[in-house]
């Protein structure tokens, strides 16, 4: 056996969000770049993928399997205006003064 | 504001701040407006820039005691991988090491940053340094179309500013490409991917001694297969100064398909024996995400200009990655410098309508950059068969473990081993058809 395995450190989502530097954290209320329409979700969507494939987890499924949204996680990444094809993302850029989003201090 | 700019650039990314540099030098006035606090702010790449365009924008950018960069390439490797093993081809050459460097690591919060600088005193320097800005902290809202269907400027911060000519170089999520209809109002996940990447910090010191480094000189890693666990996409490690690039690529339609989320195949991918030995002891620094496009030409906008406007860099989809490299950076540079050079024969000429600025695409067509995408096609469809991240990598990783393996029992030839790898993995007539493919398109 290999006496050092290297296990690298691996991060759970919530300690890599936590290595985000996001704007207006201050702010306690920030104004939403991304409005979802969750009665799509909850209607009709037959994948619900966005739930998965949103590199911050900003959609979410509860006990219910209903989809609820927070843009305040969000990195701008753009992932989920391409993933929804049902049309309930209206998806845009976050105000630099009111908004969240992210200042990346590496990129 | 009356003024009427020569041209407004939207986005201080790679392609807007090339573009800008061009029309710097040549004196012409100019708005560029960025949404980020600085350059670089909103701006995610995997890390390399390649090609010597840098050396055309800031001549001798290498002399510079502490410039944007990280690291210049003389290492390159691509890696395939299956479960537990890895596979590869590997690169080193000394003609590499000479300036102007074909590829250098960067990481964007710094590098847009510092390339911003230089396009500050670029205007400093020209016949009319109070008539050019680069505005940060702004969100463009809109383009402004006349009757005619001309874009004559943009709306900012709730006022209007007027050009002879706008270039879009806002980036993948080409929002106001939509709003002039050049893009698509809703663009399909077909041909894009999410990026995913961690900075991990290692301290130079080890950078250098674990990868063989010297000085300033850098290695680059791409891996296929396991990597995103068979999902079409692959993985990257590239060395920064001091920590470690590492991230994946995952088409966007196969990750729905798959179900998976990019941060635990990031883990996967992390965890991987070849990757884990390479990342060990290091400390993440930043997590990131953005969109990229596959380079899949259909996915570039049917026309990249109109009356009074061009799109450059991705906002345009021009990025080709066909196996050999993600070309996305180089792209944005060389389509900013071809856009600005349109817009001022334009403003010269006093005719910036359409027919003027098809000299962009005519640029653009003659340039590597169109060359490459066209010519390439092939190889990037190759890259996304299923093929290339499942049966070839295995394969290559089952022959290395028998040919590199030294027991005491009798040796197989090379030739018999081969042929039992690709017997387990793949039907013959689609190996051949893989291996023609391959050798028609690379
Ligand atoms: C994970 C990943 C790995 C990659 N790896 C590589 C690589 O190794 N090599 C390579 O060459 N390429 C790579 N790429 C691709 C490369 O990063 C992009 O193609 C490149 O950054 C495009 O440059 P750009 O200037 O066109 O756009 P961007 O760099 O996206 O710049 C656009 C700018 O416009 C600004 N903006 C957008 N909208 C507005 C608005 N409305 N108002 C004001 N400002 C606005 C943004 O804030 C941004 O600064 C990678 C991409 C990803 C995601
Ligand atoms: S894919 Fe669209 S409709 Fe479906 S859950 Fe996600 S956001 Fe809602
Ligand atoms: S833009 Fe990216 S991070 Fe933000 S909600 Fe959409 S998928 Fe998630």
């Amino acid at each position: 056996m290999n006496p050092d395995p290297g296990t690298p450190n691996l991060l759970s989502l919530a300690e890599r969000l936590g290595r985000v530097a996001y704007r207006n954290q201050g702010r306690s209320e920030a104004r939403p770049h991304i409005v979802v329409d969750t009665a799509i979700c909850n209607s009709g969507c037959p994948h619900k993928c966005t739930t998965y494939v949103c590199p911050a987890n900003c959609y979410t499924l509860d006990e219910m399997n209903q989809v609820h949204f927070q843009f305040e996680d969000c990195i701008e990444c753009g992932t989920c205006m391409y993933a929804c094809d049902q049309g309930a993302v209206a998806w845009s850029y976050p105000d630099p003064e009111a908004g969240r989003g992210v200042n990346w201090q590496r990129g | 504001m009356d003024e009427q700019f020569d041209c407004i650039i939207v986005g201080g990314g790679i392609a807007g701040l090339s573009a800008a540099m061009t029309l710097a030098r040549a004196g012409a006035t100019f708005l560029l407006v960025e949404r980020g606090e600085w350059s670089g702010a909103k701006n995610v790449s995997g890390g390399v820039l390649w090609g010597t365009d840098l050396h055309r924008l800031v001549p001798n950018y290498w002399e510079e005691e502490d410039g944007g960069w990280e690291r210049f390439v003389n290492h390159r490797r691509l890696t395939l991988m299956d479960a537990g093993g890895a596979f590869s081809l590997d690169f080193k050459s000394d003609h590499f090491d000479a300036p102007p460097y074909t590829g250098v690591t960067v990481l964007r919060s710094r590098f847009d940053a510092w390339l911003a600088g230089k396009v500050d005193e670029a205007i400093a320097a020209s016949p009319k340094p109070d008539e050019s800005f680069l505005a940060t902290d702004i969100l463009v809202e809109s383009v402004i179309v006349d009757e005619s269907g001309a874009a004559t400027g943009i709306r900012a911060g709730g006022d209007e500013f007027h050009a002879r000519c706008v270039i879009l170089a806002e980036g993948v999520n080409n929002l106001l490409a939509r709003q002039v209809g050049l893009e698509k109002e809703y663009v399909p996940a077909d041909h894009v991917a999410v990026g995913v990447k961690e900075v991990i910090r290692l301290g130079r010191e080890t950078v250098e001694d674990r990868f063989q480094l010297r000085g300033r000189s850098g290695l680059t890693n791409e891996f296929v297969g396991a990597a995103t666990d068979g999902i079409d996409g692959g993985g990257f490690l590239y060395t920064n100064t001091e920590s470690l690039s590492v991230g994946l690529v995952i088409g966007m339609a196969a990750l729905r398909e798959s179900g998976r989320t990019p941060y635990d195949l990031l883990n996967a991918f992390k965890a991987h024996p070849a990757v884990a030995d390479m990342v060990r002891g290091g400390e993440t620094v930043e997590y990131s995400a953005k969109v990229v496009s596959t380079g899949d030409i259909r996915g570039v906008p049917r026309e990249v200009y109109m009356d009074g406007l061009m799109i450059a860099g991705e906002a345009a989809h021009l990025v080709l990655n066909a196996g050999r490299a993600i070309q996305g950076m180089d792209y944005a540079m060389r389509s900013g410098i071809l856009a600005a050079e349109t817009a001022l024969e334009a403003v010269e000429a006093g005719d910036t309508s359409s027919a003027q600025l098809q000299r962009y695409r005519q640029r653009l067509d003659e340039s590597y950059v169109m060359q490459d995408m066209k010519a390439f096609q092939g190889a990037v469809h190759l890259l996304h068969s299923p093929h290339m991240t499942g049966a070839l990598p295995r394969m290559a990783c089952d022959f290395g473990r028998e040919f590199f393996t030294v027991d005491n029992e009798p040796t197989r030839k090379a030739t018999a081993i081969l042929r039992d790898v690709r017997k387990q993995h793949i039907g013959l007539v689609d190996f051949l058809k893989l291996g023609a493919s391959a050798a028609r398109h690379l």
